[in-house]
């Protein structure tokens, strides 16, 4: 339920960041909650990643940006949490670097900060949900 | 026989599959993943288009009556300038014939209604809303150039603009000797073969010169912003930044040329 709610808020997403990208200033929505979710719980990849791919393939006609870094996300919250125990500061700089990656593609600073600022609750939101499913 | 277990490098994996995906996301996979969009999109603006529509009833009347005269007055003023465009352009016809000059025939010239755009900081793709237009017909803005229709499905297009890659547009300077080709460069726009003795200045405006017929000729393309000479090199390099400022239009024409079929 948590998965098909997050897929299609990230496609709505998607949606509004081509229909209003003219008139206001607005976060990567899909590339938002879809980091929260690999965040909250890195087993979340299975459907994170297709939606990613679709991400990429709608707004930047390309076959992987986010894509690359969102498929790196699980690997290296593995090796890290293997070798530095689970955490939160090494989850931050996954969230930043995933974040700041989107600079490359031509967004604006702005969008950044605002994507940054969406992640961040809907990561808290998600690590909740998750937390209340498995007590 | 004991059985052998291999054991894989897990850092030569994670190195194959990043360099798999970085050759894969080197492809471009098109324009009809956006052009898909378009009912997500329409369904996106029709709140805006009920509360247009809804705010009239509590609009009143005294209120209407006013803005149908002010537009009432404004149909006026363009049919005149209407009228004083159609006789300049048959003057213009007249002057082009004394001269043997050609003009912009050939291509047939519409409006599109613009309802997406790509996020990035100047968009690099647009979709529009337009009827009849065909692949690779030209997109204009009221200030110069944007670029050229990728993709059309039956009511809608989508528009690749002249930062990307791989749209090359020739140019020149009127009155100049100048003959060169700009290209997109993905925020910027590179301008190729422009000869070291006529350089143009910063500030210069480049204009569509028609060559390969593709673009109509006198078209407002770039504003130059960087001249650099290269030793011992025939051409220099030259940076601009498009004329058009696409990114707060809301509607552009299209340019269809008449022997293309929709």
């Amino acid at each position: 339920m948590i998965a098909l709610s997050v897929s299609l808020i990230a496609l709505l997403g998607m949606s509004l960041n081509l229909a209003f990208s003219a008139s206001l200033s607005q976060p990567d929505w899909a590339m938002a909650v879809l980091l929260a979710a690999i965040l909250a719980h890195r087993n979340n990849w299975i459907w994170v990643l297709p939606c990613a791919f679709l991400h990429d393939v709608i707004l930047h006609w390309s076959f992987g940006s986010s894509f690359i870094v969102m498929a790196l996300i699980p690997l290296a919250m593995i090796y890290l949490d293997k070798h530095l125990g689970p955490g939160i500061p090494q989850r931050v700089v996954i969230m930043l670097a995933a974040i700041l990656a989107l600079a490359s593609w031509g967004w604006a600073i702005q969008a950044l900060l605002l994507t940054l600022c969406l992640c961040v609750p809907v990561w808290y939101l998600l690590t909740g949900l998750y937390a209340q499913t498995t007590t | 026989m004991p059985l052998v277990r291999r054991r894989y490098k897990p850092w030569l994996i994670g190195l194959l599959i990043i360099i798999a995906l970085f050759s894969v996301s080197r492809f471009s996979v098109g324009s009809w993943p956006m052009l898909a969009t378009w009912p997500a999109l329409e369904a996106l603006h029709k709140p805006v288009q009920w509360w247009d529509s809804l705010s009239l009833w509590f609009t009143d009347s005294e209120k209407l009556q006013q803005q149908y005269l002010a537009f009432h007055k404004k149909a006026q003023q363009q049919a005149a300038l209407i009228q004083e465009s159609n006789a300049l352009r048959e003057e213009n016809r007249q002057l082009r014939s004394i001269l043997d000059i050609s003009g912009i025939t050939g291509y047939r010239w519409h409006a599109a209604k613009v309802r997406g755009r790509s996020p990035e900081k100047m968009s690099q793709r647009i979709l529009l809303q337009v009827y009849g237009v065909s692949k690779d017909d030209v997109i204009v803005s009221s200030e110069g150039l944007v670029g050229v229709v990728d993709s059309i499905s039956e009511n809608h297009a989508t528009v690749r603009t002249v930062f990307d890659a791989s749209i090359s547009v020739p140019v020149t300077i009127p009155g100049t000797a100048l003959a060169a080709l700009a290209r997109g460069q993905g925020e910027s726009l590179s301008i190729d073969f422009v000869p070291l003795e006529i350089a143009p200045k910063i500030g210069e405006i480049l204009y569509t010169s028609g060559a390969g017929g593709l673009f109509p000729p006198g078209i407002a393309v770039a504003r130059i912003t960087e001249v650099t000479p290269i030793p011992g090199q025939l051409f220099v390099k030259v940076a601009a930044e498009p004329v058009a400022h696409w990114q707060r239009d809301n509607w552009l024409a299209v340019a269809s040329q008449l022997h293309a079929t929709p």
